[in-house]
């Protein structure tokens, strides 16, 4: 099984697991179709909600006869609606996301492909898309078990070599997709134009965003010695370094900054933020990580 | 601080040029590898901060760079070989001369002893050398020795050097010179084309660490030497009161006259006043307070030891000491010993002969020797036969007879030879004159021969290493010569002669003379041993003691006042030699091996330096060696420390401080 086959993003094992897990979304939204949840719209479901007084032009059959038959008046029995719930999980797919052992992306497709499954198996509404790339527009719309396949095979499709600004993808997806939900943004963030703007698009579409920021291992310890020319894998733009220790310490209190200010960006914009490394095994992420962050339970 | 420098213009222009090469190559090392990396974004907001771009900024932070500046740098100053103020060595090879005798004790100088201070000067010279110099080290008292040939290993001097001791001996240089000369002044060879030289010498400086208390150097030409003399100690002259003389006068004969006297010498420019103590066996006996020596002059003291020999029963240690202090210790204690008196056992065998009888019946040689009187039949007698055997005899006279085989012992024989054929008589001569005869020897000691008148006498021939002692016209009548370890003594000619009617006819009118019970004392004393108080002759340090226990004897145990002890053996000339005599005290000297159960006593000799010149510790200005006259010099230049070597492990120590920061990139 090369590593590019889409077996190798789920495992067995993985998808076992996976399959006792939900997506939880912290606003009720509606759904295009029936699915398994709860909706705020009333509709029909074997779950009872309210009564409310006839009016002609009601269904009968949802009549209370035997309400009728003690107070001699009409009620109306309302059920709760169940609906599917939408979900969006987005793979940032730029070069800087081909690095690392495992790739960045690797895991992004990983972590994408498991919550898909997830909701898969939920019957929702899941669409998972490749930021930055022309095939974004081609993705499809995934419902029920039966499509973790094209799911997979979907997914590992995606390249690494998108060449759009996060924002720019971003603000193409809200113009695609107007449906609200949940979405799940997996990027490294970096973006030399910055993601506050891009996230923006997000939070003007009244999603339930979660963003998980992968870092490969190197990033977050570099393990580099010497007098280097770096060049950046995406605008292929030039930093000449001598590494020395004072220069990684000070990588390091850059990094942090950056992490801590991309949590408080988001934070006070009501998105989760997480930030893994790609040493963390997807299976424990989702279990345990985003269990506890809310998205799944 | 002082350099020297080790490099030439072009050394000094090649370790110039590698600073500048070191920044040129960490400038061309901006040609940086390339590496990709996701995004330089977090890099360059990182570098922002620092501000790196600057590219004195770059070279600010690069320590890995600096450290092999440092290293290059430290290195340079090696290659200027500083080091302390100092001299360096004129001259290639050097030969240190370590004078050790007695005199080099005294310690008039700031620390320690004056030999002390020849050996902190001479390792000072040591380091002083260059690494190409070699030297030779040689300690001397009265005999040279040669403590390390010619080296240049630094260590081993210093190593041989401080093993170096001190010695109580007198001081002669001859023979250190004459060792030090070895290689500078090769000998010359007598050829049929003249004098040829039998190799080039070699100059060298030739240093003398000495207080110049050595007589004289005449016959002894520098050549190729360079000498330079180190004059040790100071110059004023320390006070030093010491004995130079000390001897028990043990005139057996004059029981009043018995005195221990001893010579004492003031060294010092100023008057001195001194206590003396005499201990005999180390308990005090007597003393003597404030006895004033004048300055540079010599006198004497004496202490009566009346009552004391009397009583005698064992060998008996007797020690003078000067109880005040001075700058030279080893002669402020003078040793002395007696021993008890041991009569000699002579046997006289002789056909009747009053003579003898006469002449051993004087008070001094009853006292001396116990005498036995035989007939010419005791030697078929098998208790003779036993006693000359074992030696039971220290001397046995033949009068006008002959053993069949010569005793263990020495003997005497008159008017007849020994028996074999060793000794030779010739036919009977008339008349003999006395020629002439040999007043040196003890047994002839004080005697008045010449008019002596002997009507028939031999010609005596001996075996080698016979001494004629009184020669007629027709050649030696008297004559001594040895046999293993004894001597035997021939007489050719008789007392009194038989005649053949039977008559004893007088042949020689010698015992009616006074020479004649001197001689027999002068036998009894020399040949039998017949003893005295034997306060025995003083050993110098060093020399070798000739012990005397009875020729029973074959094996003594000595032991010194270091306590040590040492077994010695007759040897085949039957003496017993002691050579280890080189501190000055009392030396015990106990028979091992008995071969008769009759144990002799033990025995005991005195070792003492007693020489006037050691005892005059003044330093010499000037030494007359051959022809020259080296003066003193006593600046002591400091020797050149050099601090190269630490300077390049510094520099190596540098080089690994840099190895391990690029290898852990701890703080650059």
């Amino acid at each position: 099984m090369s590593s590019n086959s889409p077996e190798m993003l789920l495992s067995p094992q993985m998808l076992a697991q996976l399959e006792r897990l939900e997506l939880v979304s912290r606003k009720i939204f509606r759904g295009r179709m029936k699915g398994e949840r709860r909706s705020r719209r009333k509709g029909q479901s074997v779950e009872f909600a309210d009564y409310r007084n006839y009016v002609p032009g009601d269904d009968l059959r949802f009549l209370d006869w035997n309400l009728y038959a003690r107070l001699d008046k009409f009620f109306l029995k309302l059920f709760l609606e169940e609906e599917d719930l939408h979900f969006y999980s987005l793979v940032d797919c730029s070069a800087s996301m081909s690095f690392g052992e495992p790739t960045k992306l690797f895991y992004a497709k990983q972590l994408a492909a498991a919550l898909g499954y997830i909701g898969l198996v939920r019957a929702d509404r899941v669409k998972i898309e490749p930021l930055g790339s022309e095939l974004a527009r081609q993705s499809p719309v995934l419902r029920g078990r039966a499509s973790l396949w094209r799911l997979l095979q979907y997914v590992n499709s995606f390249p690494a070599n998108a060449n759009l600004s996060l924002e720019q993808s971003l603000k193409s997806f809200c113009l695609r997709n107007t449906g609200k939900g949940i979405v799940v943004l997996i990027t490294d963030l970096m973006d030399k134009n910055g993601y506050d703007q891009a996230l923006r698009y997000l939070i003007a579409q009244d999603l339930d965003i979660y963003l998980i920021h992968v870092l490969s291992p190197v990033e977050i310890e570099p393990d580099l010695a010497g007098d280097l020319r770096l060049i950046d894998s995406e605008d292929s733009d030039v930093a000449e370094i001598s590494v020395s220790q004072r220069l990684i310490d000070r990588y390091r209190a850059t990094l942090a900054t950056f992490i801590e200010s991309a949590r408080e960006f988001c934070s006070r914009r009501g998105i989760v933020y997480m930030m893994t490394s790609t040493d963390r095994p997807v299976d424990r992420l989702v279990s345990r990580y985003l269990r506890q962050r809310g998205l799944v339970k | 601080m002082s350099f020297l420098n080790a490099l030439g213009g072009w050394g000094w222009a090649a370790i110039a040029a590698v600073p500048p090469l070191i920044v040129l190559l960490y400038f061309l090392k901006l040609r940086r590898r390339p590496v990709q990396v996701p995004s330089t974004y977090l890099w360059k907001k990182a570098l922002e901060d620092m501000h790196v771009n600057s590219l004195w900024q770059r070279l600010r932070n690069n320590l890995l760079m600096f450290l092999q500046i440092l290293t290059v740098i430290i290195i340079g100053l090696a290659c200027l070989r500083p080091g302390c103020e100092g001299v360096a060595l004129e001259g290639n090879r050097f030969i240190f001369l370590v004078d050790k005798s007695a005199s080099m004790s005294a310690t008039d100088v700031e620390q320690g002893t004056r030999l002390d201070e020849a050996k902190r000067q001479i390792e000072t010279m040591i380091k002083r050398m260059k690494p190409e110099d070699s030297a030779m080290l040689i300690a001397f008292s009265n005999q040279a020795e040669v403590i390390q040939s010619y080296t240049k290993s630094k260590s081993l001097l210093q190593q041989k050097l401080k093993a170096i001791e001190p010695t109580q001996r007198s001081t002669n240089i001859e023979e250190a010179l004459v060792a030090a000369s070895g290689l500078a002044n090769p000998g010359r060879t007598l050829t049929e084309d003249g004098y040829q030289q039998l190799a080039t010498g070699k100059e060298a400086t030739l240093m003398i660490y000495s207080d110049g208390g050595f007589p004289n150097v005449d016959n002894f030409s520098m050549g190729n030497l360079k000498p330079e003399y180190h004059a040790i100690g100071s110059f004023d002259v320390p006070v030093n009161v010491g004995i130079t003389a000390f001897s028990i006068n043990d005139d057996p004969n004059v029981s009043e006259k018995r005195e221990a006297f001893a010579q004492l010498r003031n060294a010092s420019t100023t008057d001195q006043t001194v206590d003396l103590t005499l201990y005999v066996e180390d308990v005090l006996f007597d003393a003597q307070k404030s006895i004033r020596i004048p300055a540079g002059r010599t006198s004497g003291v004496s202490f009566p030891l009346t009552g004391l020999f009397e009583s005698l029963a064992k060998a008996t240690s007797i020690r003078l000491e000067i109880d005040t202090k001075d700058a030279l210790a080893q002669d402020n204690t003078a040793f002395a010993v007696v021993n008890p008196p041991r009569k000699a056992r002579l046997l006289i065998v002789t056909p009747g002969n009053d003579y003898f009888r006469l002449a051993v019946e004087t008070d001094s040689i009853q006292r001396m020797a116990a005498i036995e009187f035989q007939n010419r039949d005791y030697l078929k007698n098998p208790e003779y036969g036993r006693k000359s055997a074992l030696g039971e005899y220290d001397l046995v006279i033949y009068d006008q007879c002959q053993p069949e085989t010569m005793p263990n012992c020495n003997t005497m024989f008159v008017g007849n030879s020994p028996p074999g054929a060793d000794w030779k008589l010739g036919e009977k001569q008339y008349p003999t004159p006395i020629v002439d005869y040999l007043r040196t020897h003890p047994l002839l000691n004080s005697l008045q021969l010449t008019s002596l008148l002997i009507l028939e006498g031999r010609k005596i021939e001996g075996p080698s290493g016979t001494v004629s002692l009184l020669d007629s016209t027709y050649g030696s009548i008297m004559a001594i010569g040895p046999r293993g370890g004894f001597q035997d003594l021939v007489m050719s000619f008789g007392m009194s002669e038989l005649t053949e009617s039977g008559e004893v006819q007088v042949n020689t009118d010698w015992p009616s003379k006074l020479s004649f019970p001197l001689f027999i004392q002068n036998v009894v004393v020399g040949l039998g041993g017949g003893a005295r108080f034997l306060s025995g002759e003083n050993v110098v340090p060093g020399q070798m003691a000739r012990l005397r226990p009875p020729p029973v004897v074959t094996k003594v145990s000595v032991t010194a006042p270091t306590k040590q002890v040492t077994e010695v053996a007759r040897d085949k000339n039957n003496n017993i030699l002691y050579s280890q005599t080189e501190s000055s005290g009392v030396y015990v000297v106990d028979p091992r091996e008995f071969s008769t159960p009759e144990s002799p006593e033990r025995q005991l000799f005195a070792v003492n330096l007693f020489d006037q010149r050691e005892t005059d510790i003044a330093v010499r200005e000037a030494l007359d060696i051959g022809f020259e006259q080296i003066t003193a010099k006593t600046d002591v230049l400091p020797a050149v420390s050099e601090y190269w070597k630490w300077i390049v492990g510094l520099a190596l120590l540098v080089l690994m401080l840099e190895w391990y920061i690029y290898n852990r990139r701890v703080l650059i």
